[in-house]
């Protein structure tokens, strides 16, 4: 409402969001804790004298840094590109309630990178133990990172005390920050050995390959056996209304977390049955179905994460459409045009309800719904009498729990209806202009 | 059409305005030595490669820098961050809204970045299938990283310009607006394209210094090289940065010529050290770098006094309100000095070890 809305046709901001976050995750995570595998199997091979596995490493840390440090690094700042054009208020907010937060993340980020450089170009120069203390450094620092960054990113959801208090301190350690550090944390263990299934299962030495497929399945079966106990610490510590939307209050939402639960047995079922089980017959192929099911499975889940959090983009401070909590009140009074100064209300359009109507949709409503694609408004209200349409806005909040009250006023929802109305009943062309 | 800025975040600065501009602009002057190496090091590193077939010298040079350029990418973005950070925490209001209008493009940066890093590690690892086609993505990366210059100018020069904002949304919410209407845009972008061959040129001078002992002949020749191109950027540079100061409005140009002292000082300061970076740079790199980077550092202050004046009262930092968190910025302070004694450590270490060991399995 405060800043110019970024129309994006069919998709909708959210999904484009998605998908940078989403791939973003799934190579982030897998940073930390090939940090962490790194290290410890480096320690593991020079403590059993294992040449072949040390060479093997070092092949791996190539795939790390091609990964890590280019995609990794890049999609993160994409995220922060993505939201700030897409939410700039809520994006405003974090910034500005979290700024030394972020600082501090900037610190451990630029740790974690060096180090990262120093232990990749450092495998023939360095001193075995050097080396691995460079290894233990970049493992903390891209684990503190994550401390970092899931705090801010947890009290999205749980803003616990803070909307009372405004403590910085109560907003970072709100009440699912733990948990969910337990759960990412797990991640990570879980795609280090995801994606050293797949460097092992190229190795061309039978032996070698066996031991690694065997050692990485274990990462993954640790990893995946921690997250549903974490996740359901989690759970109990999310507010209750985000509770129930995943528990059958939304159906697609449920749905969806139905399948965040399926994919990570599948995940777990396929590494036990497959490499750790039969670490010989393991292949390419197979170690690329595994990392598939962990996508979807961090993709499912991070799209209910982000869907229990409706309405608000930021808990009781934020609707998701940008306005805030706090000014519903004034909303309701001067309506959303007369808040939203990028609406660019002309005199022409308070004549033309129709074009009213559109840019209250804008600015209400279109951060969630597009007009013909994805969550489209059009199909959702196909075949709705104008009466109906009317009575549906009016209680908005308590017919659909997972959406805001209308914010607008009264003159302002009329028009709405009217533009609603017109999209599955086309105005006639002969119809005079007021 | 009105002037319309969003309204400052109620949550305020977590600092003084002054605490957060330093930040801003030391950061940024870190983030652009680093770019500057980038952009100049990635079309020095095309041209390079390209011609590697016919001359041994450019064979080398190209090896020698694909291995730098990987890193000067990642410290680029790295070091990025934090100025991205500061400004959004002090000029939001204008950050958000110019780069909503150019979303699209804005948000092409990501991919354009993404493919240019990949590139630079291609040409670094050459696989036998690369071949001759090595040049050939170097000049992509390369251009694709001048290609994310200009998209910033853009972006920065909008972010300055309120008065353009409403009639752009009026006329489009799709993202896809540019600021080709903008005098300063394009000697602006030249300004810090022709600044990036010039510190390049120091860097490869540098970059020289290392190979002294183990190959002399090559490292006279890229040292003369590189001075080429810090002296030939630099001389450029007086003209570029002559048409730069000529097309800023009437207003905001005076102030550099007399009617604001200090700001006159600042900028023609600059202008000095160039000047005696040209006349040490034949017998000290070392020494015209320190020049450059007092010179940079100037011209940072003088970038950011031009956003003050462009922006006026439509977005005065002094007048936003403050609601200091002074705990959290101590302890962003000590971890900033733990982390920055954590580097050093791992920097000395490595460069201690400066023969390579025959084998790390002993």
């Amino acid at each position: 409402m405060e800043y110019p809305f970024w129309d994006i046709p069919l998709v909708g901001g959210g999904m484009l969001i998605g998908i940078i976050a989403i791939l973003h995750v799934f190579v982030s995570h897998f940073a930390i804790g090939a940090g962490l595998f790194l290290v410890l199997t480096e320690r593991k091979a020079r403590r059993e004298g294992d040449t072949a596995l040390l060479d093997y490493l070092k092949r791996h840390s190539t795939f790390f840094i091609l990964v890590v440090l280019v995609f990794g690094a890049v999609s993160g700042v994409g995220i922060w590109w993505a939201i700030g054009l897409v939410h700039p208020t809520a994006t405003s907010a974090l910034i500005h309630i979290f700024v030394w937060a972020w600082a501090i993340e900037w610190v451990f980020f630029v740790i974690e990178l060096l180090a990262a450089f120093i232990y990749y170009y450092g495998w023939n120069r360095l001193d075995a133990r050097t080396h691995e203390t460079i290894g233990w450094i970049y493992f903390a620092g891209a684990w503190l990172s994550l401390f970092m960054i899931n705090g801010i990113l947890t009290f999205m959801l749980s803003t616990g005390k803070w909307p009372e208090t405004r403590s910085i301190v109560d907003a970072f350690f709100n009440p699912t920050m733990l948990p969910s550090l337990v759960v990412r944390t797990a991640v990570t263990i879980a795609l280090a050995g995801l994606y050293a299934l797949i460097t092992a299962s190229a190795e061309a030495d039978e032996s070698l390959r066996e031991k690694v497929v065997k050692y990485a399945s274990k990462w993954v079966l640790v990893g995946m056996t921690i997250i549903p106990i974490g996740g359901i610490w989690y759970i109990s510590r999310i507010p209750d209304q985000a509770r129930e939307i995943s528990m059958g209050g939304a159906p697609v939402v449920t749905l969806f977390a139905a399948a965040s639960i399926i994919f990570s047995a599948f995940v777990f079922l396929a590494t036990l049955l497959g490499p750790f089980l039969f670490p010989r017959r393991f292949h390419v192929t197979f170690a690329f179905v595994i990392v598939a099911l962990g996508l979807i499975t961090t993709g499912v889940t991070e799209w209910v994460r982000e869907a229990v959090r409706k309405p608000y983009i930021i808990y009781n401070y934020m609707y998701s459409n940008a306005i805030r909590a706090e000014d519903t009140q004034k909303v309701w009074e001067q309506g959303v045009l007369g808040s939203a100064k990028w609406a660019l209300l002309t005199e022409e359009d308070k004549r033309n309800p129709l074009a009213m109507g559109e840019k209250v949709f804008r600015f209400s409503c279109q951060s969630c719904h597009t007009v013909n694609g994805f969550n489209g408004i059009k199909f959702a209200v196909k075949g709705w009498e104008k009466d109906f349409l009317d009575m549906q806005i009016q209680k908005l909040d308590q017919l659909k729990g997972y959406m805001p009250p209308f914010l607008g006023n009264e003159e302002e929802r009329k028009a709405l209806v009217e533009w609603l109305y017109s999209l599955n009943n086309p105005p006639q062309q002969t119809a005079a202009r007021p | 059409m009105p002037v319309v800025v969003p309204p400052p975040d109620p949550a305020g600065l977590p600092a003084p305005a002054w605490l957060l501009q330093i930040l801003l602009v030391f950061t940024f002057i870190l983030h652009v030595l680093a770019m500057n190496l980038l952009l100049g090091g990635s079309v020095v590193l095309a041209l390079s490669t390209w011609r590697a077939k016919h001359s041994e010298f450019c064979a080398k040079l190209s090896q020698r820098l694909s291995r730098a350029l990987p890193v000067a990418m990642s410290l680029t973005i790295t070091l990025g961050i934090a100025p991205l950070l500061f400004v959004q925490v002090l000029y939001g209001q204008a950050f958000y809204t110019a780069s909503v209008l150019m979303a699209w493009f804005w948000l092409s940066v990501i991919l354009l970045v993404l493919l240019a890093y990949y590139g630079l590690y291609l040409v670094q690892f050459r696989p036998e299938w690369l071949g001759a086609k090595a040049g050939v993505v170097a000049w992509i990366s390369a251009l694709f990283i001048l290609a994310v210059g200009l998209l910033f100018t853009h972006n920065a020069t909008l972010s300055i310009s309120p008065a353009k904002w409403a009639e752009m949304y009026a006329a489009s919410a799709s993202g896809l607006h540019l600021n080709w209407s903008e005098p300063t845009l394009i000697p602006r972008y030249l300004h810090f394209v022709v600044a990036a061959f010039a510190v390049t040129g120091l860097g490869l001078m540098l970059l020289a210094t290392g190979y002294r002992k183990t190959d002399a002949e090559w490292s006279a020749e890229a040292t003369r090289y590189g001075l080429r191109w810090f002296v030939g950027a630099t001389v450029l540079q007086f003209a570029v940065g002559l048409w730069f100061l000529v097309k800023l409005p009437q207003g905001v140009m005076m102030n550099f010529l007399g009617m604001n002292m200090v700001d006159t000082v600042v900028l023609w300061a600059g202008v000095v050290l160039a000047v005696l970076a040209l006349l040490v740079a034949q017998r000290s790199a070392i020494g015209a770098t320190v020049l450059v980077a007092l010179t940079i550092t100037l011209m940072a202050v003088t970038r950011h006094r031009v956003r003050q004046m462009f922006l006026g009262e439509h977005l005065n930092v002094n007048t936003l309100p403050v609601n200091p968190q002074w705990a959290m910025f101590v302890i962003f302070a000590v971890l900033l000095v733990i982390g920055l004694a954590v580097v050093g450590w791992m920097v000395w270490q490595f460069f201690k070890a400066s023969q390579p060991q025959q084998s790390t399995t002993a």
